[in-house]
């Protein structure tokens, strides 16, 4: 900056003024108007530059990149607001960040250019992806300073976290997935006892075929579509750990989608898409906006499975539905109340400028008392930590107690290894193959199955 | 001898500074082109997940493609939809511009009316069509059914995805309409007026004067529509969420590129994926050069 004043100065008096551009000559008007132009915007800019490092504030702010835009994303700023009260010696600053659940392009652009937000938060079954990929850092030194013991967790959601031996995030919010939801009101319009949902796949497709309605092909009302649990793959998840599946063995790193009693999950599926034509049950439920226009909030599908923030979701856009909360049901011999932990964890990036002050925010969020309690009462959402004060707040709290009590008894979480998304992705066809009838269950599986173990080997052998 | 010396100082004066001028052009084009180009190439021969540094494996990506089913199915899908999809686009957008060229009074509303379409945003205009396609409840359905014609399950039945696609993409050939309408107005009238003097038919005329002079503009469009069909992915991915579903059927080139580099970050395979489809659309669109510029006349020469 200060090398460019005096050249103006110069100029004035001397007209060669720029070796190497105008040498010996005299600059024409034009040229110099040009020259003190360019001058002039680099001036404006270090001028910009320099007010912006004299004004940088004392304390340190770190930068959190979160996913959640609406209500939610107002809600965390409470949140935030809450931690830089309550913290005087760094703020936290959250940049919102839209982010796809198997993919962050921008977050792993950001770390390869060595530029990372402080921390973020991570869909929790990535976190063995990224921690593979190298875009997290394992956080077993601060934990151990904490004195955080995994008993303090869901034992879930520790599980979900810990790859490779070392813990690489922290659960923000444990997800119970899910609860199974009926509709009183289709209940007791079809004859059924609105008080007693379906306690057995059995019991569920008794009342599925008392439930369905369909007027000249066209279906007007169905009881469940099993495949549509929040997509094909998670609806396989689900139903497939309900019929005592497996899917993956982490000793020994064998993927088990195969395995007989997921086939039997898939099975089971398919014989509604057998039973009232694939085509129209799908063509029923496209178009159906996720919130207002969700089909179980309009009556239109009278069971499925309900994820927590829907709690709100109903709240809000159907306040008057007359609906039910329990477990998710099972065949004779499966696995009673059976489900699996989602949700979002905080971790800290590869090459972040303040891990400690990273630490704390994900301690606070995540393990304080008061952080878990600030973040349960604000955001509706259930911390992972399960002696926070919250939990006990929750247990009178309607519809988010029975989503504790599934916490309480769960014991899946998504297959902890780096081929996550294509996993997913590999279950999502399985399922559309054998519910269109273009494969068998069997063939399906062992096709998603084959593909996942091989793309996970070339994982494991790239490290 | 003296001038000739001073005009090579001034031509390379001239020389220096256009290149100057240029530079930012020909740097931007180099720094981000040219090298991004050269960079996919150089991928597509290593296993690259991004955040970690590529390792060379030699053409294992292009064997393990070569062996990809679903490589295959989405090489035809694209293909089903390359080549049904631009025809039928140029000719909709062939007769649309036909029409739009009567004298007919309030034709600029008309004109406007058939050309919105093509600017409202892509994403917009998929969501719109989600509605339309509807196989419950959405208008198109409504309207067959009231017919007493069949109602397809358009995106949810395999068989009428891509059928979906190609109807929705019809409704955006304004921009093409565009052209051929403004090469309509520049068929001379004269000789409309001398073949209808000779006896000439109408469609004739349409034979042998309109289409002749507008086969440089079809030509055009059948090229570029070509390409971009060959890249068609906004679309499918808005449509079905980025699943390319039911069963694949929607599964198109660009999209599987897109899953295996950033849902997957196989990125490395994703690079062998489009060097394989930029050697195809280059062997097509000479294939089209060579077969069909014969057909193409430039003001009565060749």
């Amino acid at each position: 900056m200060t090398a460019f004043r005096p050249a103006i100065i110069v100029a004035k008096d001397e007209p060669g003024w720029l070796p190497g551009v105008v040498i010996g000559l005299r600059p024409s008007a034009k040229q110099i108007c040009l020259m003190c132009f360019l001058l002039a915007a680099s001036l404006v800019l270090c001028a910009g530059c320099a007010r912006h490092k004299s004004s940088a504030p004392a304390t340190v702010v770190i930068s959190v990149w979160h996913p959640w835009g609406g209500a939610q994303k107002e809600r965390l700023a409470e949140v935030i607001k809450e931690f830089n009260r309550t913290h005087k010696d760094f703020q936290v600053r959250a940049v919102f960040t839209p982010n796809d659940l198997d993919s962050n392009q921008k977050f792993f652009t950001s770390v390869a250019a060595d530029m990372p937000p402080d921390a973020t938060f991570v869909d929790g079954p990535q976190v063995a992806a990224w921690a593979e990929q190298g875009a997290i850092q394992p956080l077993d030194s601060f934990i151990k300073a904490s004195g955080i013991k995994p008993s303090d967790y869901f034992p879930p959601c520790w599980a979900q976290n810990t790859y490779r031996g070392k813990v690489w995030a922290m659960t923000y919010c444990a997800d119970p997935n899910f609860a199974f939801a009926w509709n009183k009101k289709v209940f007791r319009d079809c004859g059924l006892d609105p008080e007693k949902p379906p306690t057995t796949i059995e019991e569920l497709d008794l009342m599925n075929d008392r439930i369905t309605k369909i007027d000249h092909g066209r279906i007007v009302r169905i009881g469940i579509i099993p495949w549509l649990q929040f997509g094909n793959a998670n609806a396989m998840f689900t139903w497939g750990w309900a019929f005592r599946g497996s899917f993956f063995d982490p000793k020994t790193q064998r993927v088990t989608a195969d395995d007989p009693n997921a086939v039997n999950a898939l099975e089971w599926m398919v014989s509604y898409a057998k039973k009232f034509d694939v085509t129209r049950i799908n063509g029923f439920a496209a178009g159906f906006g996720s919130r207002d226009q969700n089909p179980f909030y309009t009556g239109q599908i009278a069971m499925g499975c309900l994820h927590i923030s829907q709690l709100d979701d109903i709240k809000q856009y159907a306040p008057d539905l007359d609906y039910g909360l329990t477990f998710l049901p099972a065949p004779a011999g499966g696995e009673e109340h059976s489900s699996w932990v989602g949700g979002w964890c905080l971790a800290i990036p590869k090459g972040s400028k303040h891990p400690k002050e990273a630490w704390e925010f994900l301690r606070w969020c995540c393990r304080d008392p008061k952080g878990t309690q600030a973040v349960g009462r604000l955001q509706s959402l259930l911390p992972g930590y399960r002696k926070s004060p919250y939990i006990e707040e929750v247990r009178s709290k309607p519809g988010y107690d029975q989503f504790l009590r599934i916490m309480e008894e769960c014991r899946h979480q998504r297959p902890v290894m780096p081929a996550q998304s294509f996993y997913m992705g590999s279950l999502d066809r399985a399922v559309d193959y054998a519910v269109y009838g273009r494969m068998s269950c069997k063939e399906a599986l062992s096709k998603a199955t084959k593909e996942t173990q091989s793309e996970l080997d070339l994982r494991l052998a790239g490290r | 001898m003296k001038t000739k010396t001073k005009r090579s100082t001034t031509e390379r004066q001239n020389l220096r500074n256009g290149l100057l001028f240029c530079s930012p052009a020909i740097i931007g084009l180099a720094t981000f082109t040219l090298y991004p180009v050269l960079a996919s190439l150089y991928y597509s021969f290593c296993n690259y997940p991004m955040l970690k540094p590529p390792v060379w494996v030699g053409l294992a990506n292009y064997h393990t493609l070569f062996h990809d089913p679903v490589f295959y199915k989405s090489l035809s899908n694209t293909a089903y939809y390359a080549v049904l999809a631009t025809p039928l686009g140029i000719i909709t957008a062939f007769f649309m511009a036909l029409l739009l060229n009567q004298k007919v009074k309030g034709m600029a509303i008309f004109r406007t009316m058939f050309f919105v379409p093509s600017i409202v945003p892509m994403v917009a205009g998929v969501v719109l069509w989600l509605w339309l396609l509807k196989s419950d409840n959405g208008l198109i359905n409504i309207i067959l059914g009231a017919m007493h014609l069949p109602t397809p399950g358009w995106m949810s039945d395999p068989l009428w995805s891509k059928p979906a696609l190609i109807l929705m993409s019809i409704w955006g050939v304004g921009g093409w309409m565009l052209i051929y309408l403004a090469g309509l107005q520049d068929v001379p009238i004269d000789l409309y007026e001398a073949a209808e003097i000779d006896g000439a038919s109408p469609m004739q005329r349409m034979l042998h004067i309109t289409i002749p002079f507008l086969s440089p503009h079809l030509f055009f469009t059948l090229i570029m529509g070509f390409i971009g069909a060959m890249g068609y992915f906004t679309q499918a991915f808005v449509m079905t969420s980025g699943k390319g579903g039911p069963v694949d059927s929607t599964r198109f080139f660009s999209l599987y590129l897109f899953q295996n580099a950033f849902m997957y970050w196989k990125m490395g395979y994703a690079c062998a994926m489009a060097w394989i489809l930029f050697i195809l659309v280059l062997l097509f669109t000479l294939f089209l050069f060579k077969t069909s510029a014969r057909f193409v006349h430039y003001g009565g020469e060749r």
